[in-house]
């Protein structure tokens, strides 16, 4: 994904060493790295939620803030449910090569990949319940992504960072009246509650997927590639996976090379088993975060030099 | 009046500033790197810690680019093949040149560069490669101009890359060290590190025809480990902020050995060992 071109010696060394299943940090082919998360540091938007996937707090960074918006349905558009519009942009901080329109291939494969994730029933997100009042009103979730810096395995981490965010948007609550016009038939009307008391989480989110992107070095693969290991990839590919063990999103970048079909094989299988983890591991993550903002109200999100 | 620029020099030394912060009005200080002055005022135009030397204040930057000097050790990346030379990525502000004469041919033997020699520079040096070179001298824009003259420099195999803030390491006598792990690191001055399975002298010198070979010799497991764990220790001791010399590193690798070499870079181990380091170099004074 980034620009660093490795020496042959060093591309032989990772290639060596994620055949022997040992890679150049120690870790073994399906080790993660650290994740530090927080979530609701963004106090305009419904929910947002940044993860950074790396060693010693250096990695790729992502922010996720998500914004619930009204919007009135026009004919053309689905009767009866809300809807989910992805943006990711990459910043020019993270990498050199993002300056000027340097990222925008990336940002749109990234955002293609998100909304495929997202919007559609295989995201587990009930859209109905985004629906307000059919052909009428409906929910738009503007979700945007900043990539702030890259250390490999931006996908992962954008996933990771949009599942938070989402588990931690609120919603304001809806009242829909109906009533009768004068030729007796039924007008619904909807207000927006504007209480930060009384605010809902958006229907389904628990069955959000997890993504875990493999890449084939040589004859094996890893998941969480770092930078250089990125840069000896072959081929990547990126299964989403529901809590229910479903496979529902499949996407294949790297242009070098294809997969074997008795290797694919594998990789969908193994993704199921590290995605059973991963989803304990988030939910653990998850679950700290929540209890440590409980008992830490200052969510100014500008602690940099910390695990933020 | 003693005691009044003495506690001065207290709060200037220990004072943290960011880009634009006020350092002090006292029209007897002069304006030293790091900072700018404005209606009388000195400010600072980094993040950074304040110093001062007698009248002088300056700023010295948490994170900075490498700037070289004559008769470093560096190590590089081969950003682009030019004619005649080769442009370096040393972590620099621009990248350095190897001049095709600057280099030493396979075997050693000694003669001019010939027309041939330029037309199969990528043989040498393809983009990608890291070398391990001496900075030779300054060009007029301040560019730097390497050298790979000797038997030790040039490509660098057999291990892997860390990138480390180069005012962590500092210039010593020597950059090549052979650790008693069995692990060569090579500290460029510039933040770049070369940390790679050990090769005597004498089998270098005896494939002085394959200088620019891209063939790793074979790697056991036991050696890959040693590698991964001196390469881990490095990249804590940049982190946690700690100097990076042959010491340092041999005294993290000593600490890390209770520890599996994947846990070394979470940051409770990792603060543990930079602790232990930093606590046993002050017991060396």
């Amino acid at each position: 994904m980034t620009s660093l071109i490795l020496s042959p010696a060093e591309q032989d060394f990772i290639t060596r060493g994620v055949e022997g299943g040992f890679r150049a940090d120690g870790r073994g082919s399906l080790d993660r790295r650290q994740v530090t998360l927080r979530t609701n540091m963004i106090s305009q938007a419904n929910g947002s939620a940044r993860c950074r996937m790396g060693h010693l707090n250096v990695g790729t960074d992502v922010l996720v803030g998500i914004k619930a918006e009204v919007n009135t349905w026009t004919p053309g558009e689905p009767d009866n449910i809300g809807s989910i519009v992805c943006n990711v942009e990459c910043s020019p901080s993270a990498a050199q090569e993002f300056e000027g329109r340097g990222a925008d291939e990336l940002n749109i494969e990234l955002t293609q990949l998100l909304d495929r994730i997202l919007n559609g029933p295989q995201s587990g997100i009930c859209l109905e319940k985004l629906c307000i009042i059919p052909k009428q009103a409906y929910w738009v979730l503007h979700i945007d992504a900043l990539v702030l810096d890259v250390k490999g395995g931006i996908v992962d981490t954008l996933i990771w960072a949009t599942r938070a965010a989402l588990l931690s948007t609120k919603l304001p609550r809806v009242v829909v009246e109906s009533i009768e016009d004068e030729d007796g038939n039924l007008q619904s009307e909807f207000d927006v509650v504007d209480d930060a008391e009384d605010q809902i989480a958006v229907e389904g989110v628990n069955n959000l997927p997890l993504t875990v992107t493999f890449n084939q070095i040589g004859k094996r693969y890893v998941i969480d590639a770092s930078e250089q290991e990125e840069a000896a990839t072959q081929a990547r590919i990126t299964v989403a996976v529901s809590p229910s063990m479903d496979i529902c999103a499949v996407q294949k970048s790297g242009i070098l090379r294809g997969f074997s079909p008795s290797l694919l094989t594998e990789i969908l299988h193994t993704a199921c088993k590290i995605a059973r983890e991963e989803f304990s591991r988030f939910k653990d993550t998850f679950a700290a975060v929540l209890s440590n903002q409980s008992s830490n109200e200052a969510n100014t999100g500008s602690t940099f030099l910390g695990a933020f | 009046m003693d005691i009044d620029t003495e506690t001065q020099q207290q709060n200037l030394t220990t004072q943290i500033v960011t880009p634009g912060s006020a350092i002090t009005s006292d029209p007897a200080f002069m304006r030293g790197h790091g900072t700018f002055g404005e209606h009388g005022t000195i400010y600072s135009s980094v993040a950074g810690v304040v110093e001062r030397i007698n009248k002088l204040v300056s700023v010295r930057s948490l994170k900075q680019r490498y700037s070289g000097e004559i008769g470093d050790i560096v190590v590089g990346r081969i950003t682009e093949v030019a004619s005649k030379r080769w442009r370096v990525d040393v972590n620099s502000r621009q990248d350095a040149m190897l001049l095709l004469s600057s280099i030493n041919l396979p075997g050693g033997i000694q003669r001019r560069k010939s027309e041939s020699d330029e037309l199969q520079m990528r043989s040498f040096f393809a983009e990608g490669d890291l070398v391990f070179a001496e900075v030779q001298s300054y060009f007029a824009d301040g560019a730097l101009s390497l050298h790979t003259r000797s038997i030790q420099y040039g490509k660098l195999r057999n291990g892997t890359f860390v990138s480390v803030f180069p005012q962590l390491v500092p210039r010593s006598r020597s950059h090549f060290h052979t650790l008693p792990c069995g692990v060569d690191v090579v500290l460029g001055v510039n933040g770049y590190i070369w940390v790679s399975k050990h090769v005597p002298a004498a089998k270098v010198e005896a494939n002085a025809e394959h200088i620019y070979s891209n063939k790793n010799e074979e790697i056991s497991e036991t050696e890959r480990e040693s590698i991964a764990r001196v390469a881990n220790c490095i990249q804590l001791l940049n982190r946690l902020y700690v100097k990076i010399t042959d010491t340092t590193i041999i005294f993290a690798y000593e600490a890390s050995l209770g520890h599996a070499v994947k846990d070394l870079l979470t940051m409770d181990i990792a603060t543990d060992l930079a602790h232990a380091v930093n606590s046993r170099l002050a017991q060396q004074g």
